[in-house]
């Protein structure tokens, strides 16, 4: 099973104009009784780019992709997809989704599936009947389109929940928990054919908890915990904002640690060797050890004026590495460190 | 166009699901039991009919097996049409299968009124054959032909589709177990009404009456089945009940008051309409 990534034709006139930003929300809110799930939710997602929404289980991720698709109706704010009022019906026939727990119609056939949306989109009968192979094809159902979905596998049924999503080639495809149910080879499966829908135009919002999914795929991406987004930007500007450079010299002391800082934040100090002299705030190797001193940079490009610093004060220089933090590493700082 | 593609697709589910061909194989079952039934008493009538002429025992056998027959089909389609619809959207909404569906270009309106006109076309389709066969099979034993068979066919029709459409309403509130007590619960209250109603007219208990016609605004699907069985019975049997003042419990004795028609016209109707609000309006 594997998917088919040619890239397909989009129907004429459906594009929406590259200006337009394909989903934008202002100020959203939604309140359940007491309880405040979204909180003044502003959000701007591009055309053409893969999108990815983070947040832990309950940060109001869902909420935020059903108020987009009219499942759901805000407290307050405002959300446009394409320009239009979220919800709308003209909105939602720009607009693909795959549900997070994927649950679909099991008496129906992959096919039936299909044709029951594809009627539902408004395609002709003559698109029905040409896509419906198509689609099931590109995402590795060849073959298995006439079987009934309650016979389906997890990531079967995850695939079809795919092709349903970008059966009538939406301008924007919502994908909540895409690759939850597949193995390893699935995932990659899914990773590229996100990239060819962004190949063709599509933008994608991938709502998602996979960290390492979202950090291969997507060009942007927001941070959402408690119902706000504590972070949000490209993907480079998000990990590159935490980055960290590791010196590793032959031994440290105060007055090295002092010049340091002055360039940015020490993190930590971790002596690598044993044989440590004694020497009151100074460290100081008797062998060949080492030291590593791990500092939190918001610019990478100051590697060569620390490494002068450590020169000139005598000090040998053994390693000067940058370290990009993981998204993971950075989401787990922000939902944790309670940002939001 | 979209609620025709959801009627059609709400149909589909009916036959994969099987319902239908179990409906069918059931509904023979109960058909071929009537026929056999009455007409084994039918053939052994004049052990039962005592000083009645050939054609007052023709009538008062075919009324009483007619009626019979026609109540427990009421009763059938009023079970089917609270089974077809009790979980119709509460259901959808609980499994999740909904939020691909709705997150199409169909209004939720377009989705619940598909479901309503699949079901009461199945539901028409189901009265209309069985109590057709039904009165047939009557006519064909006893050489009894009941004096309105279309009239009576359309409102037991009606009756089921009150019940179908409390049902669908009920499904967009609540959620699929707590609809099946409601519905259930209102089902067997308006029966028990009607009963009180009756029961109160021989009586000529003032209280009774207004217990039963009350029940009956709220749910009148028992009182639309009295008003249907009143063009089944035979012009001899009213004249007897008239006489003696007796008659079956089950069955209406006078023809459907024009507001109670009407009523049971614009009941499902409202209910309808109310269904789409609320259910517009729900969170999903």
């Amino acid at each position: 099973m594997s998917l088919n990534l040619s890239a397909e034709p989009r129907a004429a006139g459906v594009a929406a104009p590259a200006t337009v930003p394909a989903i934008e929300t202002r100020g959203l809110r939604k309140v359940y009784g007491r309880t405040t799930v979204l909180h003044d939710l502003t959000l701007t997602v591009e055309p053409g780019e893969v999108f990815g929404f983070l947040g832990p289980n309950g940060a109001g991720k869902t909420t935020t992709v059903k108020i987009l698709l009219g499942l759901v109706r805000a407290t307050a704010g405002e959300a446009r997809i394409c320009g239009l009022p979220a919800g709308d019906l003209a909105a939602r026939r720009r607009v693909g989704y795959l549900p997070e727990n994927f649950r679909f119609h099991d008496w129906l056939t992959g096919a039936g599936l299909l044709e029951f949306h594809g009627r539902l989109a408004g395609l002709s009968e003559e698109e029905r009947r040409a896509r419906i192979p198509q689609v099931i094809r590109r995402v590795g159902l060849a073959g298995r389109g006439d079987a009934r979905i309650r016979t389906y596998s997890k990531g079967m049924t995850q695939r079809i929940g795919l092709a349903q999503a970008i059966f009538h080639r939406p301008d924007l495809v919502l994908l909540d928990e895409p690759t939850s149910a597949l193995d390893p080879v699935g995932r990659h499966e899914v990773r590229d054919l996100i990239r060819s829908l962004r190949d063709e135009g599509i933008t994608v919002f991938l709502n998602s908890h996979l960290l390492s999914e979202v950090e291969l795929v997507c060009d942007r991406a927001a941070i959402i915990d408690r119902g706000r987004v504590v972070r949000s930007g490209r993907l480079g500007e998000l990990l590159g904002a935490t980055s960290q450079l590791r010196v590793t010299i032959d031994r440290v002391n105060d007055d090295l640690l002092a010049a340091l800082k002055r360039h940015a934040e020490v993190l930590a100090v971790e002596v690598i060797d044993a044989g440590i002299e004694p020497g009151g705030a100074s460290r100081t190797l008797a062998g060949n050890g080492s030291v590593t001193v791990t500092l939190a940079v918001d610019d990478p490009e100051i590697a060569p004026l620390v490494a002068e610093t450590v020169m000139r004060r005598g000090h040998r220089l053994h390693g000067l590495v940058p370290v990009h933090r993981s998204l993971e590493e950075v989401f787990m700082d922000l939902v944790e460190g309670g940002e939001g | 166009m979209n609620t025709l593609t959801v009627a059609r697709f709400t149909l589909q589910e009916a036959i994969s699901r099987r319902l239908i061909l179990a409906g069918a194989i059931l509904s023979l079952a109960f058909l071929g039991l009537f026929v056999l039934g009455f007409a084994l008493i039918y053939h052994n009538s004049s052990e039962l009919s005592g000083p009645l002429s050939d054609e007052q025992s023709r009538a008062m056998f075919g009324t009483i097996m007619s009626v019979m027959g026609l109540y427990a089909i009421n009763f059938l389609a009023g079970f089917l049409a609270l089974f077809l619809s009790v979980g119709a959207i509460s259901s959808e909404i609980d499994s999740g299968a909904l939020h691909a569906v709705l997150a199409r270009p169909l209004r939720r309106a377009e989705f619940i009124l598909g479901r309503w006109l699949a079901y009461a076309g199945l539901i028409g389709l189901y009265v209309g054959l069985m109590a057709g066969s039904l009165l047939l099979a009557a006519w064909l034993i006893s050489d009894y032909a009941v004096p309105d068979p279309v009239r009576a066919t359309l409102l037991m029709m009606l009756a089921a589709i009150v019940l179908l459409t409390v049902s669908l309403f009920g499904s967009t509130v609540l959620s699929t177990l707590a609809n099946g007590v409601v519905v259930f619960s209102l089902f067997g209250l308006a029966w028990l009404a009607g009963i009180i109603e009756v029961i109160g007219g021989a009586l000529s208990n003032q209280a009774m009456l207004n217990i039963g016609t009350a029940v009956s605004l709220l749910v009148p699907s028992d009182a639309i089945w009295r008003g249907a069985s009143y063009y089944v019975l035979s012009p001899l049997y009213l004249a007897g009940v008239s006489a003696n003042h007796e008659g079956i419990a089950i069955v209406g004795h006078s023809p459907p008051a024009t507001a109670m028609v009407i009523w049971s016209v614009l009941y499902p109707l409202t209910l309808l309409g109310a269904a789409v609000l609320t259910f517009g309006r729900r969170d999903l």
